[in-house]
């Protein structure tokens, strides 16, 4: 079945480190360190939620607006989609 | 110079032992003996150090590491468990279905696989064997399971001019990421430098090839090309530093800061058979030696580049000034900067020494003077 919005998931190769300050992507040879608005985005990429999905459970975890973390969401992600990071 | 809080990367030389014998490995040119080798206990041993040191990053290479087998799977296992990320650097050769599904289970996540040229006839001429379809086997075997894959090409002299095709090849077997490195002179590439220094217009003709498909192929194949520090005015900022950020251990447990330092003769390294990896990236000499910028010459102590370049490379000062203090001659600053023209100068269409272990070579000369 074909979704309507695309879920986000992480490139093969690819693997999140979570840390107290934030975290680290893992990728072929190298290492790309993260803030931690930035690792807690990464920690909802699985494959099945989409943008929407991520921003909202944000929103809820962090008590702050949907439209500013969809915002940041989309930002973060269009750049890793960029690095092939991560895939939709 | 105070120490870094720590290493993030360590490769892991299982062996020297390898069934390719490229003219430009950089392997050192006395192989030593397979006798010599690490067991299985010692790795695991200097994985857990390594980790505990705040190493995130392994990668296995050699020779061939997945000759191997038991330790490599175990290794990459231990990394996993240690929240680690696994890199295997392999010609794969060695790879099956069965193998693959071992290195997958143990937590593999990269392989790094090579050819030598996009053609079975050339890769048998450089590779001194006919293996170029158990690698494509191998490749493709890769590309379908669940793990990253870069496809490597070492560029020089001999395949430089078959480029287009190694890109045409890449992008028929679907690679996302090419590495089209060219050669680096260590260990038996320094020895066959003369018959592998591309040409002055290989260079140039080939970065614009690779600018040109970079574009084309954007968000499809990520490409990355190293241009021969010989035909640039930079030195490369080796190693982001000399002890800065990684470690090397060689098959026979010596401790490198960069997998070409042991043809520094002048520096002592330390052994994992008689010293922790943590002690050897605080206080020994060889990683403490060449650390920061309190070591560095003219030009390069007044140079604004210097904790960019940091320098340049080492092993490379060494080998062509025998002074690995020296600044790298690659640099248009440095007064040793002819050597590398005249280095350049040198190449020729030449024939060159295969790599193989001395006993080898004297076993076929002891058979041809028979």
């Amino acid at each position: 079945m074909l979704e309507a919005v695309p879920a986000y998931r992480l490139a093969r190769g690819v693997r999140l480190r979570l840390s107290d300050d934030g975290g680290e992507l893992l990728v072929p040879e190298g290492i790309v360190s993260l803030s931690e608005s930035a690792a807690a985005i990464l920690e909802l990429v699985d494959g099945r939620r989409d943008q929407a999905a991520i921003a909202a459970m944000l929103a809820e975890r962090f008590e702050a607006p949907v439209a500013e973390l969809s915002r940041d969401v989309a930002e973060l992600l269009a750049a890793l989609i960029e690095r092939g990071f991560v895939q939709c | 110079m105070l120490s870094p809080a720590q290493p993030r990367s360590l490769l892991c030389e299982l062996t020297y032992r390898c069934n390719l014998q490229c003219p430009y490995c950089y392997n050192p040119l006395d192989l030593g003996s397979s006798r010599d080798e690490l067991d299985a206990d010692a790795w695991l041993r200097v994985i857990d150090e390594a980790a505990a040191l705040g190493v995130v990053q392994f990668g296995f290479s050699g020779g061939e590491p997945t000759l191997r087998r038991d330790l490599l799977v175990r290794a990459i296992a231990r990394v996993t468990e240690l929240g680690g990320y696994a890199n295997l650097i392999t010609q794969g050769t060695f790879l099956d279905e069965a193998y693959l599904a071992e290195l997958l289970a143990a937590g593999l996540a990269h392989v790094q696989i090579s050819i030598q040229a996009p053609g079975a006839e050339l890769a048998a001429i450089i590779a001194g064997t006919d293996v170029h379809e158990r690698k494509l086997a191998a490749l493709r075997m890769i590309a379908q399971s669940d793990v990253a894959l870069t496809l490597n090409c070492v560029l020089h002299r001999l395949n430089h001019d078959t480029l287009p095709e190694v890109l045409a090849f890449a992008e028929r077997e679907g690679v996302r990421r090419l590495e089209l490195a060219n050669v680096q002179f260590y260990g038996w590439a320094y020895k066959n430098r003369g018959a592998l220094m591309p040409t002055r217009e290989q260079v140039r003709s080939g970065a614009a090839l690779v600018a040109q498909a970079s574009e084309r192929l954007r968000g499809r194949m990520d490409i990355t090309y190293v241009l021969p520090d010989y035909f640039e005015e930079l030195p490369k900022p080796c190693m982001h530093g000399w002890g800065q950020l990684a470690l090397t251990v060689t098959p026979d447990g010596r401790i490198l800061p960069c997998p070409a330092a042991a043809a520094i003769a002048t520096l002592r390294f330390p052994n994992v058979r008689d010293m922790s990896l943590e002690r050897a990236w605080h206080v020994s000499e060889a990683f403490t030696a060449y650390r920061g910028t309190d070591w560095m010459p003219d030009p390069c102590r007044s140079c604004d580049r210097r904790e960019i370049d940091w320098g340049g490379c080492r092993c490379q000062a060494f080998l062509l000034t025998g002074n690995a203090a020296a600044t790298d001659p690659a640099c248009a600053k440095s007064p040793d900067h002819a050597l590398v023209e005249a280095f350049r100068d040198a190449a020729a269409d030449a024939a060159f020494v295969p790599r193989r272990p001395s006993t080898l070579r004297q076993a076929q000369g002891d058979k041809l003077r028979a």
